[in-house]
């Protein structure tokens, strides 16, 4: 068992409590290109994602994995699609509920 | 001596007659963790694993509550065949565990089959330790395809430690179960036994469900079957809170209940 390097659940606004650590977030993707991938946050901000893009197309809903280059950019190291249906609302919830007082059971 | 049925009532009834030994009513005080019948089933977080106060994998317990069978959530990092035992190993975001599955049986093969590399899935098993490292016997792997269980899984893994530390006392003993089917896993014994250490948090659970914005929106009150009901309290328990009525109706109905309109 290693807990050594866990990934934070964040949204938006959470990111810049863990700039240069190892996060995870849903976006909605709003635009992919070159320059990476620009998406929405579950609390409603604009995120960028750069690093090398998956091999497959992503869906509207997007897992990141990765770490937290600014408090609004992400250098990706995982990416999972997670559909074009997704609760932002309850994973926002449990973003704010997993850095808040029940932080213990993640970090 | 008696025949046929033994009716307890009766038995009683005619005095001389030693009641420990016609009850088969379980001693409260005996240790429920020991009895290898009880089973949980608990939603965790591989951090929460990682920090179980236990020897040996038999008798871990957190919160006051045993662990026997555990679910996680994560995605496959790594796995190995060594067939018949297939090793997954599981990262949630909080941690990483070794997870064993065994396949014997077609049916089991085709479960292990259906996992691949970097694919999220959702672990049913029992911990085991050995040599000071954990992992999971798993019983039971299957894809995750609606991604909001990966949300649920979390949010329960909250709810269940605040239930288990907060609305439990952290006590060993277990109350009954909310109504809602969902929890009914998160505890195996089906006990008859419902306490509250402390009374007056029976008024604050009463007082809170009565606050809520639908029953205050509403001028017609609840029924005393639907506070028992939700809250899963007995009614006799219901009736003998002393809540004073400045507490249980609004203000505005107060006012008017003294001023002898509606």
């Amino acid at each position: 068992m290693d807990t050594s390097n866990p990934a934070v659940f964040v949204n938006g606004g959470l990111m810049r409590m863990y700039v240069g650590r190892r996060i995870r977030t849903v976006i909605q993707v709003i635009q992919s290109d070159g320059g990476g991938v620009t998406g929405k946050s579950t609390d409603g901000h604009q995120l960028v994602v750069k690093g090398p893009q998956p091999g497959f197309p992503l869906t509207t809903f997007v897992e990141v994995i990765g770490i937290a280059d600014t408090d609004r950019s992400i250098r990706a190291e995982i990416w999972n699609n997670f559909g074009n249906t997704f609760d932002t609302q309850s994973y926002n919830q449990l973003c704010q509920l997993a850095n808040g007082e029940f932080k213990h059971l993640f970090i | 001596m008696y025949s046929g049925e033994f009716d307890g009532a009766a038995a009683f009834s005619g005095g001389g007659f030693m009641p420990s030994q016609a009850t088969t009513v379980p001693d409260p005080s005996s240790s429920f963790s020991k009895n290898r019948n009880v089973r949980t089933l608990l939603p965790m977080t591989v951090k929460q694993l990682s920090e179980l106060s236990s020897n040996d994998e038999s008798s871990a317990s957190i919160d006051g509550a045993d662990v026997n069978t555990i679910t996680v959530v994560g995605i496959v990092c790594d796995m190995q065949d060594k067939e018949p035992q297939f090793i997954f190993l599981i990262d949630d975001g909080t941690g990483r565990i070794e997870c064993s599955r065994w396949a014997h049986e077609q049916m089991e093969f085709n479960e292990v089959n259906q996992i691949s590399k970097g694919m999220y899935v959702r672990v049913y098993g029992h911990l085991k330790a050995f040599q000071d490292k954990r992992s999971l016997n798993a019983y039971s792997l299957r894809p995750i395809i609606d991604f909001n269980e990966i949300t649920s899984h979390f949010v329960e893994c909250i709810y269940v430690q605040l239930y288990n530390t907060r609305l439990r006392g952290g006590s060993s003993n277990q109350p009954q179960m909310t109504n809602s089917n969902h929890l009914k896993e998160y505890n195996a014994i089906s006990s008859n036994h419902y306490s509250f250490d402390e009374g007056k948090s029976i008024d604050q659970m009463v007082l809170n469900f009565l606050r809520r914005p639908e029953f205050l929106a509403n001028n017609n009150g609840v029924h005393r079957n639907v506070i028992s009901q939700q809250l899963n309290l007995p009614m006799d328990k219901l009736m003998s809170l002393s809540l004073s009525l400045s507490h249980v109706f609004s203000p505005i109905k107060l006012s008017a209940m003294q001023n002898g309109t509606s």
